[in-house]
């Protein structure tokens, strides 16, 4: 009998190792344990990564994964996907449509901030230009999409809060924004991240609706 | 009209040509097995020897399974594709055969068809001879389908359902009280039974795993076998919960361990375990193959 059941146990785990080593959704996810793992999978001089989308699998074996979009100063933009620690995908839960980790000719950042932070104010991207009453910062013609990268959507960043985020940077404190626009429940992030808020938000249906809904579509 | 005439007489054409095929077969069933000469080439009677006529026509069914999973292509010419049906036709049928011929060396290694068949006339070896040719028949008609023309992808699918059934044929012993090589020189029909509704279930369950969509033949040998694995994992469970849920009194304590064993060897037991067999294997499919997952985790 217990040789029987020792047998059935290692058959489990052959079939879990085996299913697992060989699974299409594993191979060529690239695994992040931390904020400090961004440097060995993101090259470039310029870049930084927008955390877009995040879920867990597993019902009790839980696997966490993070979609980045990562814009490069001088290359297009790409979408990553990563398998991530419990521990660091719930310290960035609520920064969804923010940076995680930003470099700037060398010099690294894993603070998150609102997305774009590191290309506001560098003279080879943009320039502060005169709106009304109000300094704005503004991209030249060739980097007219990074904003529409960022998800910034009619957002200008002005002087006020390119000196908010430099402070918060200093500080080591993360920024959703002078005015919060950023972040989880930051305007400017529901607005310009609708797929993942779509999926946040989807409305549960009771038992009776799903009950009827069926007997509607099967009878 | 014309056209629906043309078309039934290629229907009747065509049926003599799958004869002609079976005919052919028939031969090269002699090629392979010498010692079945007397079975092929002399006038058979049915009645003579029950067992014998068991193993001889249960091949006829199995090749019957694997023919019906080729086809005629008509819009290639009709010569081009009775040449078709004869080249594959003729290499399923050789596979068949020594398919047979490797699942009979693995289980029945011990016993001689000239003795056990022609001269004691054992119903249990013609039963698992039966067994044999339409498990491997079911599983051949599985991997024909998805060879897609390919006489390599078939080769690799067929050494792989091999390997696999040997496997299989060795698991029987793990999960039945009733020994093999004891009680087919017993001419014991319970083995019989027993075994039927194992190896018939498994070679559901086989062709079911092989019954999936593929662009990497490596890729699909490795599902096939992961399905396989979660066949082994799955089925236990339903044999255990069949055999709880309807719960037979075989094990008789104050009657002591040979009365016991008597028990068993009745036809009754045969049937309880092969009927428990095939309901778990006709289960575990269900399980193995066809649940879809689709969206139960978002997906980005």
């Amino acid at each position: 009998m217990m040789q029987k059941i020792f047998l059935y146990v290692s058959l489990i785990l052959i079939y879990l190792g085996l299913a697992k080593a060989l699974s299409p959704t594993e191979v060529g996810v690239n695994y992040l344990p931390n904020e400090k793992g961004f440097a060995k999978i993101l090259p470039g001089k310029q870049v930084t990564a927008i955390l877009t989308d995040m879920h867990a699998t597993g019902f009790i074996i839980k696997t966490y994964y993070q979609k980045y979009r990562v814009i490069y100063g001088f290359q297009h933009l790409e979408e990553i996907i990563v398998r991530t620690s419990r521990d660091f995908a719930l310290k960035n839960s609520k920064h969804i449509g923010m940076s995680l980790y930003r470099r700037l000719d060398g010099k690294e950042s894993t603070i998150p901030m609102p997305p774009g932070t590191n290309f506001i104010g560098q003279r080879e991207f943009g320039e502060w230009k005169a709106i009304k009453d109000q300094e704005v910062w503004s991209f030249y013609r060739a980097y007219k999409n990074l904003p529409k990268y960022f998800g910034w959507g009619e957002f200008k960043p002005d002087r006020e809060f390119y000196q908010a985020f430099s402070i918060a940077l200093e500080q080591k404190k993360p920024f959703f924004g002078n005015k919060n626009q950023f972040g989880e429940s930051g305007s400017i992030t529901i607005a310009n991240f609708p797929h993942f808020f779509k999926e946040k938000n989807k409305e549960k249906k009771s038992f009776k609706t799903l009950l009827l809904d069926y007997l509607k579509e099967n009878f | 009209m014309n056209e629906i005439f043309d078309r039934l007489l290629i229907r009747i054409l065509l049926t003599s040509f799958v004869c002609l095929c079976l005919y052919i077969y028939k031969f090269a069933h002699i090629f392979l097995y010498p010692s079945h000469k007397k079975q092929t080439l002399k006038l058979f009677y049915p009645s003579a020897n029950p067992a014998d006529t068991t193993h001889l026509y249960s091949r006829m069914i199995g090749i019957a399974i694997i023919y019906s999973s080729l086809g005629f292509n008509e819009g290639i010419g009709f010569m081009m594709s009775s040449f078709h049906f004869i080249v594959w036709g003729t290499l399923t049928s050789f596979i068949y055969l020594i398919s047979l011929y490797i699942m009979e060396s693995i289980v029945l290694s011990k016993f001689e068809y000239k003795d056990e068949v022609l001269k004691k006339g054992n119903m249990v070896y013609a039963v698992i001879s039966l067994t044999h040719s339409l498990a491997i028949a079911i599983v051949l008609k599985s991997i024909v389908a998805h060879s897609e023309n390919s006489m390599i992808i078939l080769f690799i699918l067929w050494l792989l359902s091999m390997v696999i059934m040997g496997f299989v044929s060795k698991y029987f012993s793990l999960v039945t009280k009733l020994s093999l090589n004891k009680l087919i020189i017993q001419k014991n029909l319970s083995l019989a039974f027993s075994y039927l509704g194992f190896t018939l279930g498994t070679g559901y369950l086989m062709a079911q795993c092989f019954d999936q969509g593929h662009f990497d033949i490596t890729m699909y040998c490795i599902q096939v076998i992961l399905k396989m694995l979660l066949c082994l994992i799955i089925f236990p469970l339903f044999n255990i919960g069949l055999k709880w849920i309807f719960k037979a009194n075989i094990t008789k304590v104050e009657s002591g361990s040979s009365e016991t064993e008597q028990d068993m060897q009745g036809y009754g037991y045969g049937i309880y375990e092969g009927c428990l067999f095939l309901t778990a294997c006709l289960l575990t499919s269900l399980i193995v193959n066809k649940i879809q997952f689709g969206t139960i985790y978002p997906f980005f």
